[in-house]
């Protein structure tokens, strides 16, 4: 009687675990699994997470960047969204595909908690609640090619403070066949963050507090900011041609084959540099941006990892998120993708403090309003409405106050359009 | 037409059960298959739709769409788009069809190379163009430059006209092989008698073409014309990768509005409602131009 | 006479020669791009005909991801539209041309209503759809969606082309004994080989190059397929044109092939099929 006894208990134990041997899935959907910067940490990241947990696994679904979104909400709207998931989170959380993670996050020990700040916590939040943990972001800043800055005559040591100085500098460093910048104005979002920081810059608003009015015309300083920066372009200005096709890449391109000088961008483009001209490597530096108020902010992109309200497996999904929040991921992801870390934690990791460019990123991140804006129509905003403002102002300089007076009132609109 | 079928085959006619066999699965094909996102497509159009919730609102969105002057400026941009692009398909796949014709040699070579731009896919043809158009880095800037034609680059597509006209011309590329390919065959069915009793009465080439090709390609023209304006005016890839609608939305054509629409938008009702006005339009247009043809091909028939 | 006639062949070669570079120009700057290295893509002045042409872009694409596993998942996916499309279309020509001539016309015009809506809107209904019918991340999802965008031009092709097979030739095989499946599939489709080809290509075409249908439709990257495998590789904060071009050949190539191969039935199936209609 025993022996079967001790042979029930026996098998019942073997088949517990048969049991919990099937896996939980989880897919993980950001369009950053597909930058070959990011690839071989990710593939750590997962790697490691599943020996530490082996009752999950974690499906990455590798999207083109362009058409993240796309495939996202087509999954969302049939409830068999990816898990894990990194999308504009406001537009995401107002739809209703994600999950609130206050109860998670309350959960947490303090410690971990703290890492975060009020502020950056408050670009993950919708409507008073939580909805993703922010993991990384970039913060726009001022990089400097410095061998054609000293080409110019200029001291790489004495970089533009205001924007006037930039000005000056800018008209140096123009010549036959090269540019001082790029101005963006290409049918991506990039082209209206990059605006956002200069209007910012010039002590401008482009919203009201509450983000139910837009006062890119309406606010003096901004539309002043506006007008500055658009007439770079045209035919004797500091930019280089062709601003209404020119995205991120472009922009990009131009740094790295030394046709432009400087370049507005977050350190992740220093990387993408890099690896298309080896030479510049060390080559570069990077500043603040040139701004004509103290302290002006300057615009730093947040990214955020989230849990889709579809997920049948939330408390598996938090787990995944914490691990990959953690402080080693952060760091690696700054120094081998450029990604900057948003724990307060990291600042003083030695890896961080190695890199002179990364450190002075950081720096600026303290003074930095996320991005995006928090209000669900942002996507389509910045995507559409603002920069067709800009492309139309770029093809018709003398009809730009009109045509951003227009772009408050279509934006207006749209912000109370609930 | 094909032989005339007085009989209707007796014992044919009785086994008209075989009949609904052979239709019926292509009919439960359709609908499954393709009724069903039709459906979902117009009672999409009649809802107000916020993520997950959404509200009947009937037309709404239709007033919306139309009360909005993005809509009328891209339908204006893709009536312009469609009528010159098909319009050169027809003109340069007809000239293209003819001159292979006339040339005997090297058929099957230049057939298979004028063929090439339709084997690729829409969206990596337009991605080789975007390649070739980059204004600073691009070849054809650097031909154009290098031949002395112009001296500064050209934003083949950061300007308005420029972009609607370089939009326009990878489109023909794309578009042009197959008109070809039909009217290649069209030519084929030319009864020969016809050439020789033309060239018997003294025809020059423009007569023959006018009194002996044009009367028997009359049909296939409209068939292609049809399906090229269909194919044309719902075409998404190209504008897509190349501009996204822009500059300024010069080249914003329905497709495009409704992709941003619907996924940068963030607004499917409204999208939809657009698509069915585009299907409208298209089926309009397609009734028209078929009714005004068919008088023409009554006519022709024997 | 003869004169004129060469100075006009002379003038259509020409013509022939401006299309030709035109229209083929594009490839030719597609492969010469997969073939530099990194550092002259960008190079100023452009090289036509690098001397450090290397394969380190289709290498890099090779070993990055599992292209050999995209191209099967094309391939089964393609293959199966083809084969699906050519039987729904000839069951589906025969029947109407054989026992309800008069819908014929209407059919093919409904088939063409079907197509008038933009892709766009299609894309979520058919998401819910394979998902209720769990068919999610399988190849029969894109297999049947494919499918369905052929049928328009393939049931027209067809019923052209089998209103042009006579209908004595039925009498004569019930005539013969034999019944009305074993015409249709002994005796008419192997006379309809050409327009039958014809339909196998061009399915095979859209189902090749598809790209959207396959992005949503799949999630898995073990059953991606070519074209959504290939678009992966494009990071918007990385693209490398001399990668993109090789990726491009890689997609292209296979058609290419196949298209030269069987150039000369597609033709043939056109002028028979299409014109008579």
């Amino acid at each position: 009687m025993k022996i079967l006894h001790r042979a029930l208990v026996l098998s019942m134990a073997m088949a517990v675990p048969a049991f919990a041997q099937q896996p939980i899935v989880l897919q993980w959907q950001t369009a950053n699994l597909t930058e070959s910067q990011y690839e071989p940490i990710w593939k750590r990241t997962i790697a490691e997470f599943e020996a530490a947990n082996p009752g999950i696994r974690i499906e990455p679904v590798l999207v083109a960047r362009k058409d993240h979104w796309t495939k996202f909400v087509a999954a969302a709207q049939a409830r068999q969204a990816p898990c894990i998931v990194t999308v504009d989170l406001t537009t995401a959380a107002y739809n209703g595909y994600l999950l609130p993670l206050d109860k998670y996050w309350n959960a947490e020990p303090a410690a971990f908690r703290n890492a975060w700040s009020k502020d950056i916590l408050a670009s993950a939040r919708w409507k008073g609640e939580l909805y993703g943990l922010p993991i990384w972001g970039g913060t726009y800043g001022e990089i400097y090619n410095r061998d054609m800055v000293v080409k110019a005559g200029l001291d790489p040591a004495k970089p533009p403070k205001t924007i006037d100085e930039y000005v000056a500098w800018g008209r140096k460093l123009t010549g036959t066949d090269h540019w001082a910048l790029a101005v963006l104005g290409g049918k991506t979002d990039t082209t209206t963050r990059v605006l956002l920081t200069w209007i910012w810059a010039n002590g401008g608003e482009a919203f009201n507090k509450d983000m139910t009015e837009a006062t890119f015309a309406k606010d003096p300083k901004s539309l002043a900011a506006i007008k500055l920066y658009l007439g770079f372009a045209g035919k004797n200005g500091i930019a280089a041609p062709a601003p209404t096709t020119t995205n991120y890449l472009e922009q990009t391109n131009l740094f790295a084959q030394n046709k432009i000088a400087t370049m507005r961008n977050a350190y992740w483009s220093v990387a993408k540099v890099v690896g298309d001209n080896p030479a510049l490597k060390g080559r570069m530096f990077a500043t603040p941006i040139p701004a004509n108020v103290p302290n002006a902010p300057t615009l730093a992109n947040v990214a955020a990892s989230s849990i889709s309200s579809s997920c049948k497996y939330p408390d598996a999904a938090w787990k995944f998120i914490k691990f990959d929040a953690g402080r080693k991921w952060q760091v690696e992801r700054a120094v081998i993708a450029n990604w900057m870390p948003l724990r307060n934690d990291v600042a003083n990791d030695p890896a961080i403090t190695a890199d002179p460019m990364l450190a002075a990123f950081v720096r600026m991140g303290e003074h930095a309003r996320s991005y995006p804006l928090p209000h669900p129509a942002w996507a389509d905003i910045a995507a559409n409405d603002i920069v067709d403002a800009v492309q139309k102002a770029l093809l018709s300089p003398e009809k730009t106050d009109e045509i951003f007076r227009d772009l408050d009132v279509r934006v207006t609109r749209k912000l109370r359009d609930l | 037409m094909a032989a005339s079928r007085p009989s209707r085959a007796r014992p044919f006619a009785r086994r008209r059960l075989y009949g609904y066999a052979f239709v019926a699965p292509v009919v439960v094909f359709l609908c499954a298959i393709v009724v069903f996102p039709l459906g979902h497509a117009f009672w999409t159009s009649l809802l107000r739709v916020r993520g997950l919730r959404s509200t009947f609102v009937g037309f709404d969105n239709y007033v919306h769409v139309l009360s909005d002057d993005a809509f009328w400026h891209s339908l204006v941009i893709s009536l312009a788009f469609t009528s010159i692009a098909v319009s050169l398909h027809m003109v340069l796949g007809l000239a293209l069809a003819l001159v292979l014709d006339t040339l005997k040699s090297a058929r099957t070579a230049l057939r298979i190379a004028f063929l090439s731009p339709w084997m690729v896919a829409p969206a990596v043809g337009a991605t080789i163009w975007l390649w070739l158009l980059e204004p600073q880095f691009g070849v054809v800037n650097y031909l154009l430059r290098a031949t002395g034609i112009v001296d500064a680059p050209i934003a083949w597509l950061g300007e308005q006209l420029l972009a609607f006209a370089s939009i326009v011309a990878v489109d023909v590329w794309r578009g042009v092989p197959f008109v070809m390919l039909l009217m290649l065959a069209g030519l084929q069915t030319v009864p020969p008698e016809q050439y020789e009793a033309a060239a018997m009465d003294g025809a020059s080439t423009w007569q023959r073409f006018r009194y002996v090709t044009w009367p028997n390609l009359r049909y296939l023209l409209i068939v292609a014309t049809t399906l090229d304006v269909i194919n044309t005016v719902r075409h998404y890839d190209i504008v897509g990768v190349m501009t996204a609608g822009g500059p300024a939305e010069a080249t914003q054509v329905l497709p495009v509005l409704l992709y941003n629409t619907a996924f940068r938008g963030n607004r499917f009702g409204e999208a939809a409602a657009i698509g069915v006005l585009l299907l409208a339009i298209v089926l309009a247009l397609s009734t028209f131009y078929i009714r005004v043809t068919r008088i023409g091909r009554d006519e022709v028939a024997r | 006479m003869k004169r004129r006639a060469s100075a006009r062949n002379a003038l259509l070669w020409l013509v022939v020669i401006v299309a030709l570079i035109v229209t083929l120009f594009p490839f030719y700057w597609m492969l010469n791009t997969s073939f530099k290295p990194a550092s002259e893509i960008f190079a100023s002045p452009p090289t036509f005909l690098s001397s450090h042409w290397t394969l380190d872009a289709y290498a890099t694409i090779l070993s990055q991801r599992p292209v050999g596993r995209y191209f099967l998942n094309s391939l089964i996916v393609s293959l199966g539209a083809t084969a699906l499309s050519v039987l729904l279309a000839a069951l589906a020509a025969y029947g109407f041309t054989r026992f309800f001539e008069g819908a014929a016309t209407a059919f093919i015009v409904l088939l063409l209503f079907t197509k008038m809506l933009p892709e766009t809107l299609l894309i979520i209904p058919y998401f819910r759809l394979m998902s209720e019918l769990g068919l999610l991340n399988t190849h029969l999802a894109l297999i049947l969606a494919y499918s369905s965008f052929a049928l328009p031009f393939s049931v027209w092709m067809l019923i052209g082309f089998f209103r042009s097979i006579p209908l004595e030739i039925d009498e004569a095989a019930t005539i013969d004994g034999a019944s009305v499946w074993q015409t249709f599939f002994r005796v008419i489709l192997p006379l309809a080989r050409p327009g039958l080809v014809a339909v196998a290509l061009f399915t095979f075409l859209i189902a090749w190059n598809s790209y959207v249908w396959a992005l949503v439709l799949t999630t898995d990257s073990s059953m991606y397929v070519l074209s959504v495998g290939i678009a992966n590789m494009v990071g918007e904060y990385r693209v490398q044109w001399n990668e993109l071009m090789a990726a491009a050949v890689i997609a292209t190539l296979p058609v290419m092939a196949l298209y030269a191969l069987l150039e000369r039935h597609l033709v043939n199936a056109i002028t028979a099929g299409a014109v008579k209609g």
